[in-house]
C-alpha cells in the first residue's frame, strides 16, 4: 500500500489487518477508523540492533482505518521500494510497511575504513538496510532529492546524505589539508563518494539529523 | 538592489492588504483595533499603539465583554491606530479564517491575532481557547494545516483545533488500556507507544491538525492548573501542596 502525500511534511497510510504500518514511535498525528498503536520492543532493525545505536523506537500501527503520520515538522519523502533495498539510518524513517524487511548492518564491509566514515559522519557503524515491496517514508531537513548514477561517482557531503537505493558503494573520502587541521579549510573535508547503479537521496540541508 | 527568486521589496502601498506576505509572514490592514498575542508583530507602518489588554480595557469598556478570558489576559495586546500589521510566528505557518457567526475553537499558543468583532473564551478543554462571532482571525502552525472531518482522533499535541463540533473526549488505545489494566499503570513505564491518549472527535464539524507533534510551551501552563485546584477542598490541597513539594525536591 502507498503513502499518500498530504503535504511536504505528513503523509497519510491506509491500514489494513492485512498491511499494519510500522511506524517512529510518537509519529502519529490522527486517524479515522479503528485503529491501534502497539509499542514493538524490537527496533526498527529487528531483534539484533541492540547495542549498536541503530534502534530508533517504533509501533506497530494495526486494525482498519487511515494515519496520518510526521514528526517535529521535519520535512517526509516517500520512496517507492520494489524489490531492491533502501539503506538509511533508522532514526530517518517515519513510517514503512511491516512487509518489508529490515535488518542492522555494518556501514561496507570495510573494516577500519568503514569505522572511520560511521564516526565522521557522526552515523555510527551501523545503519538500517529495508528491502521488499512497498512504501518508506523518510525524514529529512528540507526535503530530499534523488540522485541517479548510472556507473559515475557523485560526491556527497556526509551530513547532507539521507539514504540511497540499489547497488552503490559508499566511501568516504577524505581530504584533509594543513589548511582543515589549522581550522581554515573548506568545510568540506569530508565527503562520501557514492558510485555504481542507483539512486542517493541527498537532503537540502548540512543540519545534523 | 537585490537580485534573487522572491526580492519584492515592499512598501505601505505594496503590501498585501489582510493577505499573506509569505507562508510565514501577515499583513493587517489596520483601522481600529485587532488583539494580538504578545510577540507576534514583527513590522509595522503608521502610527499603532500596542497597549496591554488590561491597560486597554481600562480606556474602554467593551474589551472585557470581548476577551473572556482573565487566564490569557497577560498574554495579549490590543493593536489600535492605522497602518499595516505585519504578523509572524518564529518561521511558523500562518493562515487567516474568517468565521460567519460561528465558533471555533484553538490552541491559545497558536492564536496570533483575531478582529474585535469576535469574542474569546476559555475553552473547557485545558489550553484551547473559543471564539464565537463574525470576523478574521489569525493561526500559526507548524507546517501546513490539515483539515479533516470526523470520526477522527488527533494526537493531542498535533491538534490545533476544531470548529462546529462539539469538544472532544479522550480516548485511550486498546492495547495500552488492556496492559494497563492487568498489570497497573504505574508499571506501565517504557511500554508505551507515544500514542496512548488521543482526542476522539465525533458529529458533523471540521478538525484542524497541524503537521507536526510539537507544541510551544504554555505560559499559563502554571494557573491553568492551578485555577483547577478550586475543586479540592482546604484539607485536599494541603496533601496536593505536599506531594508537589517532594516532587520538586525529587529532581
Amino acid at each position: 500500500m502507498t503513502f499518500e502525500v498530504v503535504n511536504k511534511k505528513v503523509v497519510r497510510a491506509q491500514v489494513s489487518q492485512q498491511s499494519p504500518v510500522l511506524a517512529r514511535r510518537g509519529a502519529m498525528l490522527g486517524y479515522t477508523g479503528q485503529v491501534t498503536f502497539r509499542p514493538l520492543s524490537r527496533s526498527a532493525g529487528g531483534g539484533g540492533a541492540y547495542g549498536t545505536g541503530e534502534s530508533a523506537s517504533m509501533m506497530a500501527s494495526e486494525g482498519s482505518g487511515s494515519v496520518l503520520y510526521g514528526h517535529k515538522g521535519l520535512y517526509v519523502s516517500v520512496i517507492e521500494l520494489t524489490g531492491d533495498s533502501l539503506t538509511v539510518e533508522a532514526d530517518r524513517l517515519l513510517a514503512y510497511d511491516a512487509s518489508l524487511q529490515t535488518s542492522v548492518e555494518m556501514i561496507a564491509q570495510g573494516g577500519v575504513r568503514a569505522a572511520v566514515r560511521g564516526v565522521a559522519t557522526g552515523q555510527g557503524m551501523y545503519t538500517t538496510r529495508i528491502s521488499g515491496h512497498g512504501s518508506v517514508a523518510v525524514l529529512s531537513h528540507g526535503g530530499t532529492f534523488p540522485l541517479q548514477i548510472t556507473g559515475e561517482t557523485v560526491g556527497v557531503d556526509p551530513q547532507a546524505y539521507v539514504g540511497h537505493v540499489g547497488a552503490l558503494n559508499v566511501d568516504l573520502k577524505a581530504s584533509v589539508g594543513m589548511r582543515d587541521l589549522v581550522g581554515r579549510g573548506s568545510g568540506e573535508a569530508f565527503q562520501l563518494h557514492v558510485s555504481g547503479h542507483g539512486t542517493v537521496y541527498v537532503q537540502a540541508s548540512e543540519k545534523r539529523f | 538592489m537585490i537580485s534573487g527568486i522572491d526580492a519584492t521589496v515592499y512598501d505601505p502601498r505594496s503590501l498585501p492588504s489582510n493577505d499573506n506576505v509569505n507562508a510565514y509572514a501577515f499583513c493587517i490592514d489596520l483601522d481600529g483595533e485587532w488583539f494580538t498575542s504578545k510577540g507576534a508583530m514583527i513590522a509595522y507602518y503608521g502610527s499603532i499603539e500596542f497597549s496591554g489588554v488590561a491597560a486597554f480595557a481600562s480606556r474602554a469598556a467593551w474589551v472585557a465583554a470581548r476577551f473572556s478570558s482573565p487566564l490569557y489576559a497577560m498574554e495579549w495586546v490590543v493593536a489600535a491606530g492605522r497602518g499595516k500589521l505585519v504578523i509572524g510566528d518564529r518561521g511558523n505557518d500562518i493562515n487567516s479564517y474568517d468565521l460567519d457567526d460561528g465558533n471555533l475553537t484553538i490552541r491559545q499558543t497558536n492564536l496570533l491575532a483575531f478582529e474585535t468583532g469576535l469574542e474569546l473564551k476559555q475553552s473547557i478543554i485545558p489550553g484551547f481557547v473559543t471564539l464565537l462571532g463574525t470576523g478574521k482571525f489569525l493561526a500559526s502552525s507548524n507546517g501546513p494545516v490539515i483539515f479533516v472531518e470526523p470520526p477522527f482522533r488527533a494526537d493531542p499535541d498535533a491538534l490545533l483545533g476544531w470548529a462546529d463540533c462539539p469538544s472532544p473526549s479522550v480516548h485511550y488505545d486498546y492495547h495500552w488500556m488492556a496492559a494497563s489494566l492487568a498489570a497497573g499503570v504505574h508499571s506501565m513505564f517504557g511500554r508505551e507507544s507515544g500514542e496512548e491518549r488521543q482526542y476522539d472527535f465525533t458529529g458533523a464539524g471540521t478538525v484542524l491538525l497541524q503537521s507536526s507533534e510539537d507544541v510551544r510551551e504554555d505560559p499559563a501552563l502554571v494557573r491553568l492548573v492551578e485555577s483547577h485546584t478550586f475543586l479540592l477542598s482546604a484539607a485536599a490541597a494541603g496533601v496536593l501542596g505536599h506531594k508537589l513539594v517532594a516532587r520538586s525536591q525529587e529532581g
